[in-house]
């Protein structure tokens, strides 16, 4: 990995096209402002590697066999019937 | 061409019915070609690699859970199941949905930053 060092305002350029700026440092968190082209996909990082968890999750559960849904109905968001069942 | 794996058997395609994701599903980053398969009597549609057959994902539309969910030029949002036995604990990401347009065959995964969009929304609940 490369590791740079970088002070307030001072910024990054990567490939030309991907600018990375050092907006703030305080108290163990730093604001980041970054600019790239629209198709680059910009992510914090916990959340891409939820996504790949939970996509695993799903292709490994798929040949599981579905009980009788006939006296149920497809949830709609927006319902808060039960809350803690969407965490 | 054709494919086999447990859960359908023997798939017979060509190439028009592939589905292309440039840049492959969260954690499959390297699947590229899908087949897209609607099962009958349910109200599943299934994404099945062809590089790795046995890679299957079940989807649902997400127009049926929530009419105003974020749309993409042309493409069709679904969304990737979590199947169960016991149907009250099927999961729908609403979070990463896959975004589909079976006329040009393209497909992409894309990632919603919002609270509204759980990972693991219910998809049935007691009628």
């Amino acid at each position: 990995m490369l590791i740079l060092t970088r002070k307030n305002d001072e910024e990054i350029i990567i490939n030309s096209n991907i600018k990375i700026k050092v907006i703030s440092i305080t108290d163990g968190q730093v604001k980041i402002g970054i600019e790239a082209p629209k198709e680059i996909e910009i992510l914090r990082g916990e959340l891409y590697t939820k996504a790949q968890e939970v996509t695993k999750i799903a292709s490994e559960a798929s040949s599981s066999v579905l009980g009788d849904v006939s006296k149920l109905k497809v949830n709609k968001l927006g319902n808060k019937v039960d809350p803690d069942a969407n965490k | 061409m054709k494919i086999s794996n447990r859960q359908f058997g023997e798939i017979e395609f060509t190439k028009e019915h592939v589905i292309n994701f440039v840049h492959g599903i969260y954690g499959f980053e390297h699947l590229k070609k899908f087949l897209f398969i609607k099962t009958e009597n349910d109200l599943f549609y299934w994404l099945n690699s062809v590089d790795q057959p046995e890679i299957v994902f079940p989807l649902v539309s997400i127009g049926m859970i929530h009419e105003e969910y974020p749309r993409e030029s042309d493409h069709e949002p679904f969304g990737v199941v979590t199947l169960s036995t016991d149907p009250l604990k099927i999961t729908v990401n609403l979070k990463a949905p896959i975004y589909l347009n079976q006329e040009t065959k393209t497909g992409f995964q894309k990632l919603i930053d919002k609270d509204e969009y759980p990972f693991n929304f219910k998809l049935f609940v007691e009628n």
